[in-house]
């Protein structure tokens, strides 16, 4: 990934959506393959959550063992992908790095998918997280947070660490 | 000329296949043993007696009445049998059976059930023995396909999802999976843990299933491409509006 403050162009976001929800093995090699894409900024995956235990009914509390809910390494980044992929959203430095983007999926992933250019994760910081981080200072009131690619990348009322996983730049 | 129900118009592969299902003229495809069933359900242990919730009828001295002379109860009735549930999810990806057709089945061809519709999940609930011979039926036959349906009590999401990469709908639960070529139950309804694993044998191709399936699907068969079901379903609506459904006009 790039130095996303050092982006003097204008970043686009697109989406992927393969036709089928992706395995972790299937998941792991396409989001690889995603970064090693040059001009990706920041990604994000979405999906059913895997949850660790029944959360209702009769069985509540009892442990569920799945062999799918596994530690994946995305560049070196080890994290437990507690979900089953369905979607991954790209930001991208500018325009152009797009249809290197679209080749590298299509050799990657094995299935149909759809990819489409749009406004996915926000940039800038809504009401609520200011709420939650806070202005700077009385004088300084741009947001409280010292990364500003975290905005849009979680649900703000989740703890961005266990959701968040910075991967170095190599420049 | 004996009375012949006529269930459903139309002409096409989706419309036979719910005349199939309402007239329950099924092909059975799989053998669920009968303690596999008693397993995945989770309301008793295999091979236990049914507990009861009131003394079989004839011991309760019932009350002189021309209605309860006509009907001959249903066994799970008869024997005083709990009222208990068996809960289907159905993936929107031709699925065979959709929730609506799973009600038709059993409240045309059993008796004492109660059928409940939802968006993405089947319920029905009756007397303990009487709901596991309708589950039975439809576990067995090719109402269902194991891939793309699931005995889901709690957390039925899945049957709006995406199907996975291996062709089975998403279970949050882990209740089914593929091993091999066949899909393995080991959880009961509700996501406890059995102590069997129930082969429930291989799931339908997907030319297989959008054959067999009733979902109308604009990339399988689309509801309109069917002009007599269009025509009906028209009819059906007009009437209503005009005066009210009435189905003998």
């Amino acid at each position: 990934m790039v130095d996303y403050y050092s982006a003097s162009k204008k970043p686009i976001q697109v989406e992927i959506f393969p036709q089928k929800l992706l395995m972790p093995d299937t998941a792991e090699e396409l989001l690889n393959t995603i970064d090693k894409v040059t001009g990706v900024l920041r990604m994000m995956i979405q999906g059913s959550s895997l949850p660790m235990r029944v959360s209702c009914g009769p069985g509540t509390g009892t442990p569920i063992e799945r062999s799918e809910r596994r530690i994946i390494n995305v560049s070196g980044q080890a994290f437990e992908l507690n979900i089953r992929v369905g979607r991954i959203r790209v930001e991208l430095e500018d325009r152009s790095a797009k249809e290197p983007l679209r080749e590298a999926v299509e050799k990657s992933l094995p299935i149909p998918f759809e990819f489409k250019e749009g406004f996915f994760f926000r940039k800038k910081a809504s009401l609520t997280d200011y709420a939650k981080y806070g202005f700077k200072s009385r004088e300084d009131q741009s947001i409280n947070i010292e990364d500003t690619r975290l905005l849009g990348l979680s649900d703000p009322k989740a703890n961005p660490k266990d959701r968040i996983c910075m991967i170095e730049s190599n420049e | 000329m004996a009375y012949k129900p006529q269930y459903y118009p139309g002409s096409t592969s989706v419309a036979e296949n719910r005349r199939k299902h309402m007239s329950n003229n099924v092909e059975k495809l799989r053998e669920v043993s009968d303690e596999d069933l008693t397993a995945m359900l989770g309301h008793r242990a295999p091979g236990s007696d049914y507990p009861s919730t009131h003394p079989p009828l004839a011991e309760m001295g019932e009350p002189d009445c021309p209605v309860r002379q006509m009907v001959t109860p249903t066994p799970g009735t008869a024997a005083g049998d709990r009222v208990r549930y068996v809960q289907w999810a159905d993936s929107m990806y031709n699925a065979p059976s959709v929730p609506y057709w799973r009600s038709y089945h059993a409240a045309i061809n059993h008796r004492g059930v109660d059928p409940g519709t939802l968006s993405g999940r089947q319920v029905v609930e009756a007397r303990e023995r009487d709901m596991e011979a309708c589950a039975k039926e439809q576990v067995e036959t090719e109402m269902t396909c194991p891939g793309l349906a699931g005995l889901r009590g709690a957390t039925v999401h899945g049957h709006s999802c995406r199907l996975q990469e291996d062709g089975v709908m998403f279970d949050m639960l882990d209740r089914r999976r593929l091993e091999g070529d066949v899909i393995i139950q080991d959880k009961d309804q509700v996501g406890v843990p059995l102590d069997r694993k129930v082969n429930m044998g291989k799931p339908m191709s997907e030319a297989e299933a959008a054959k067999r399936t009733t979902f109308y699907r604009i990339d399988n068969v689309a509801f309109r491409d069917d002009k007599e079901v269009i025509e009906w379903m028209q009819r059906v609506w007009e009437l209503r509006t005009l005066y009210g459904y009435q189905p003998h006009d």
